[in-house]
């Protein structure tokens, strides 16, 4: 059974499922066969530097190394922030009510996005009150984590038409770049475009 | 990387175009104190593997058997190698082969296949004689981030003082009008962005942000609209 996320917003709490969202999903997917020169199936490997040694699906790992190479147990390591110091774990999402922030869509443009969910009423709750401030504009996010871990992500709730969604992401390193000033100039003709006139179905 | 983008006046200039990744705020130390870094190994390969075991004993019962009597499956001599540059190749049952007939298989949403045909690679459009279209075409931001799921972000940088002006002017553009504008490729800007040969195509987005003499230019990338599968949709109604 799906493990409900329970969201808070203006002291009401109701709980959530979260349906996972991918390009798949909405538009299918295109998987590519391969044949050599005989017909036969051919499929992609990994070659290995010397040149003869082939890697399946599953064949390589990754390891943690200290500074001389040495392979390092990951229960070993001490996880540290920016300024060195230690970083207390965070719980799961799941575990407690998640206070909804308002957001501004800056916040969202400036984060790269990991997953996207829908979310669906569970426990019999309706969504109608998130719902109703989502279709007057607003957006929310929180601070999020699936299963625990070092570092939240930032969830993000958005309203698109009837519907409410999760889009979960970290924020970009985004860095402002300077060398002078100049002015704008506008030669082509502009208009508003609607979201409905771009095609999505780019397979 | 390099791209070829055009302004609103349709003067076009190549500036570099680079990579963005989340903010990481964590990183490890060993138990000194030391940083540590992440190297890929070697785990197993295609002579070791289940498919290889099964050839010569037919049975999973009897491969159990000699997994746990004589480790078969490892190589003691190249497992735990550390790897680097890895390319990818493609393998039949001749081995590695240079030539391959490439085709591609569209599915539904439902698994089930609506079209089989050859794969064209399409070039990349990004830097070619041809500039990124400035279409004039705007969207709202807080429209766009209710319409579409921005997969992936770029942020475009000056490689000299003209292009910072050129860019600088882009981005104070596009903060005015709090939107963002839709980038095409193309003769007839009619074409999608496609960063690499044979690689996806997006809807690209380009947004301006201005502070003081700095400016942040970033190209968003989208190939999903943010809206539930029809499965879903069909499901709740």
């Amino acid at each position: 059974m799906a493990r409900e996320l329970i969201l808070s917003l203006d002291g009401h709490e109701f709980p959530v499922n979260l349906v996972k969202i991918d390009r798949a999903r909405l538009y299918g997917a295109v998987e590519i066969e391969a044949f050599d020169e005989k017909g036969k199936p051919a499929a992609i490997k990994v070659l290995a530097p010397d040149g003869k040694t082939l890697i399946d699906i599953g064949g390589t790992a990754l390891a943690t190394v200290s500074e001389d190479g040495s392979s390092i147990d990951r229960s070993n390591l001490v996880a540290v922030d920016s300024d060195g110091e230690p970083v207390e774990s965070v719980p799961s999402s799941f575990n407690q009510p998640n206070l909804l922030s308002q957001a501004r869509s800056e916040d969202y443009l400036s984060q790269i996005v990991k997953s996207v969910y829908a979310l669906e009423p569970a426990g019999g709750e309706s969504l109608d009150f998130l719902q109703d401030h989502l279709a007057a504009g607003q957006m929310y996010n929180f601070p999020f984590s699936y299963r625990g871990g070092l570092e939240h992500d930032s969830a993000f709730v958005v309203g698109s038409g009837d519907d409410a969604f999760m889009v979960v992401g970290k924020p970009a390193a985004l860095q402002f770049v300077r060398l002078n000033q100049a002015a704008v100039l506008d030669t082509v003709e502009e208009k508003e475009i609607s979201a409905d006139e771009l095609d999505f179905e780019l397979l | 990387m390099p791209i070829n983008i055009s302004n609103a006046k349709r003067r076009d200039a190549v500036v570099a175009m680079e990579g963005l990744m989340p903010k990481r705020d964590v990183r490890y130390l060993d138990p000194e104190g030391h940083p540590v870094t992440t190297r890929k190994l070697l785990k197993s390969d295609v002579t070791h593997d289940l498919a290889q075991l099964m050839k010569k004993r037919k049975k999973l019962e009897s491969v159990s058997k000699v997994l746990i009597k004589d480790d078969p499956e490892i190589d003691i001599e190249h497992f735990g190698m550390f790897l680097a540059d890895t390319s990818r190749v493609y393998v039949s049952a001749r081995g590695i082969v240079r030539v391959v007939d490439e085709f591609e298989v569209v599915q539904n949403p439902d698994g089930s296949v609506r079209d089989r045909r050859p794969r064209v690679k399409e070039p990349q459009n990004i830097n070619t004689d041809v500039p990124l279209r400035w279409t004039g075409k705007y969207i709202k931001k807080d429209e766009a981030v209710r319409r579409f799921v921005f997969n992936s972000k770029k942020q475009l940088v000056h490689v000299n003082g003209l292009t910072f002006d050129f860019l600088y002017d882009m981005a104070k553009d596009l903060e005015k009008r709090n939107s963002l504008l839709l980038v095409r490729a193309g003769e007839n800007g009619e074409k999608p962005i496609v960063m690499n040969r044979g690689g996806k195509s997006y809807n690209a987005f380009l947004e301006g942000r201005v502070k003081g003499d700095s400016y942040c230019l970033i190209l968003h990338l989208s190939n999903m609209e943010l809206k539930k599968p029809k499965e879903i949709a069909d499901a709740a109604a």
